[in-house]
């Protein structure tokens, strides 16, 4: 199938984290929308700059660790109390404080995987190939360049976006774009 | 140390030099990534020679337990837990060092932690994996292990949930599951950094399979600091709870010298203890041997010691205690296992060397000049290995040769396959170990870059009167 373009970024690299901050911040004053910042470590006031809603992680952690309670007393109840009733000493049944250990780790175990596939699921990850990875400068991201990316640019608008980066202090600007089948 | 540049204030939770100064983030990326991209030198080669021929004890003694059963071990009556579970408990116990050092101090905002987490989870994954082979081949039939999780088996029968030692599959798998996905985490940005940095087109492929396409978006880092910190919120309970776990296994029981409520606080510190010294003995030749020395710093190692010290003295409550008891309970039983068989029985050498390790020892480091010497914590952190060792060898095999009846009594020694297997888990540990330092950053390289324009900010303000520039200073001030 003939390859077509699907999305264009345009990406700027600052030289301090602090001047990506504020780049990024002024550029959401003037109104882009959509933007995100790329850099080796979480940038202070990164996402207050970006205007990000208060991460969904600690609900998903609630949830993952209340489904593992749930699970782990149900599971005990029901197979020693219910389906397969042993009567060891004496003891109750459903004996309750017994099931504390295991309810525990069922709460941590599901609470944990809740918390690893939901920021795989909230960051789209994995995702082995992305358009900004088109430009090998970029991938100082990783190690010790401060990105900011701006979606969508066209014709015209482009080259303006690359003006306005460069006045906020950009040392390198590039227009990438995604092609996919 | 690097305290002289200026005199902070000592607030716990300022951060401060922990890093050589001289770094900014390309040289940092340069220091930390070197040793992956470095092709191993002789010392390596020779080191993975050594662990991987322990290793070959390892399957030679399995092999040989697979075949003829495990009445090849020393076990007996009434010894019927020995090497197996001091084992196990053992590593378990050098694993929790890893996780507190990820987890707790993380919570507790402890900068100087940074430099260390990488290693010591690394060691957490390694050591539990060694753990969990003991119990398993201790059901002498390792492959109906699965036999101890609740399936829908044809027989109808159920794991039966009010038994410790079902508690203790269930924290064991756990903590491995938890601890790994806690490491892989962290590492998923240094992944990404060494993908980036790759020099081959192999390389890049294989780093970047498991950077998972991270490039480090803002938008990713918003959940991904929540969510690393949830982790760590959640694996400090899940410490202190397995290893509570383990010791149930003992402290439910009859048997005098198990029968203790000291059980489960006294084996975390424990754990601990052990844990914090492996660490120690590992660092001290790997920041060496990896040149990381300007950021695992003398004041880490002194740190680490001022934790032994501290869970060395709880440790030291804990032996107090027991003895304690056993005097005020007045029952005979307890009294003859603390005062007379542990002391003076047929393990009294066993005994006193676990006194002389584990309470004596980490007294030294009341002196700073101990705390800070690298020659005198590598030994103290080596012997402090072995009292642990000596304490679980105590605890298990005192009290089962000697408990309520003289007429069944026994005298439990060690078989040759016994040492097969406990040797070959360290082997598998220090080859799990070396390719850990090869293939990945043995040091959290987005934390420490992280932490280090914390350290300049942190200096900018306590500078002050912004003639350092107001952004910075600015930033700073605004979180």
């Amino acid at each position: 199938m003939e390859a077509k373009v699907l999305d264009s970024w345009v990406l700027a690299e600052f030289a301090t984290p602090e001047a990506l901050v504020s780049a990024t911040q002024q550029m959401r004053e003037k109104g882009f929308q959509g933007m995100d910042t790329y850099s080796p470590y979480p940038l202070h006031g990164g996402s207050e700059a970006l205007g990000l809603p208060p991460s969904r992680m600690p609900f998903i952690a609630l949830g993952g660790g209340l489904t593992g309670m749930v699970t782990a007393l149900t599971m005990q109840t029901w197979m020693n109390t219910i389906d397969y009733p042993l009567n060891v000493g004496g003891r109750p049944l459903l004996s309750l404080p017994a099931w504390v250990p295991i309810t525990f780790e069922l709460s941590v175990l599901f609470a944990a995987f809740g918390i690893f596939f939901g920021l795989l699921g909230l960051s789209k990850l994995p995702q082995p190939y992305h358009p900004a990875f088109e430009s090998e400068e970029f991938r100082s991201a990783s190690t010790h360049g401060y990105w900011l990316s701006i979606p969508h640019p066209t014709g015209t608008d482009a080259a303006d976006v690359k003006n306005q980066l460069t006045a906020l202090g950009a040392t390198h600007v590039t227009v990438v774009s995604g092609e996919n089948e | 140390m690097a305290e002289t540049a200026h005199a902070l204030p000592l607030d716990p939770l300022e951060p401060r030099d922990l890093v050589a100064p001289h770094h900014d983030d390309k040289s940092l990326n340069e220091t930390l990534l070197d040793h992956v991209w470095r092709k191993p030198g002789k010392g390596w080669f020779m080191l993975l020679g050594m662990t991987s021929a322990a290793l070959g004890l390892l399957v030679i003694g399995v092999t040989y337990t697979l075949a003829r059963g495990i009445g090849v071990w020393g076990n007996n009556q009434p010894v019927g837990w020995a090497f197996d579970i001091i084992n196990f408990v053992w590593w378990v116990g050098i694993g929790h060092a890893g996780t507190l050092i990820s987890a707790i101090l993380l919570l507790f905002q402890q900068k100087w932690r940074t430099s260390i987490n990488r290693f010591a989870e690394a060691m957490t994954l390694f050591a539990v994996m060694c753990a969990g082979l003991f119990p398993l081949l201790h059901t002498g039939r390792p492959w109906f292990a699965f036999w101890l999780f609740p399936y829908p088996s044809t027989l109808g029968a159920w794991a039966q949930f009010r038994s410790p030692l079902v508690w203790d599959v269930f924290a064991i798998s756990t903590y491995l599951t938890v601890s790994a996905l806690f490491w892989f985490v962290g590492l998923i940005p240094d992944l990404a950094a060494l993908r980036d940095s790759s020099k081959t087109k192999l390389q890049r492929t294989i780093y970047g399979l498991f950077a998972l396409g991270w490039r480090g978006s803002g938008r990713h880092w918003h959940n991904y600091k929540v969510g690393y910190l949830l982790l760590a919120g959640l694996s400090t309970p899940l410490v202190v709870s397995v290893h509570t776990i383990v010791s149930f296994d003992f402290a439910v029981s009859q048997i005098p010298g198990w029968h203790a409520t000291i059980f489960p606080p006294y084996f975390v510190a424990g754990a601990v203890f052990s844990g914090f010294a492996m660490v120690i003995t590992l660092i001290v030749p790997a920041r060496k041997y990896l040149g990381l020395r300007d950021v695992i710093t003398d004041r880490h190692l002194e740190n680490m010691n001022k934790v032994i010290l501290a869970t060395g003295l709880l440790v030291s409550y804990g032996y107090l205690m027991e003895h304690f008891i056993a005097w005020y309970s007045m029952n005979q039983y307890e009294f003859w296992t603390f005062y007379v068989n542990r002391a003076t029985g047929p393990y009294a050498g066993v005994y006193w060397l676990m006194i002389t390790c584990n309470v004596v020892t980490p007294n030294i480091f009341w002196f700073k000049k101990a705390r800070t010497s690298i020659p005198i914590m590598w030994v103290a952190s080596i012997a402090v290995n072995i009292g642990m060792w000596c304490e679980r060898f105590i605890i298990i095999v005192t009290s089962l040769s000697q408990d309520f009846l003289p007429s069944s009594w026994d005298i439990y020694t060690p078989t040759w396959v016994d040492w097969c297997i406990y040797i070959g888990t360290l082997g598998l540990f220090g080859t799990l170990f070396l390719l850990f330092l090869k293939f990945v950053p043995a040091v959290a390289v987005s934390e420490v870059k992280e932490l280090q324009l914390e350290l300049k900010h942190a200096a900018h303000a306590a500078h002050g009167n912004g003639h350092h520039g107001s952004d910075a200073a600015a930033t700073h001030g605004a979180h």
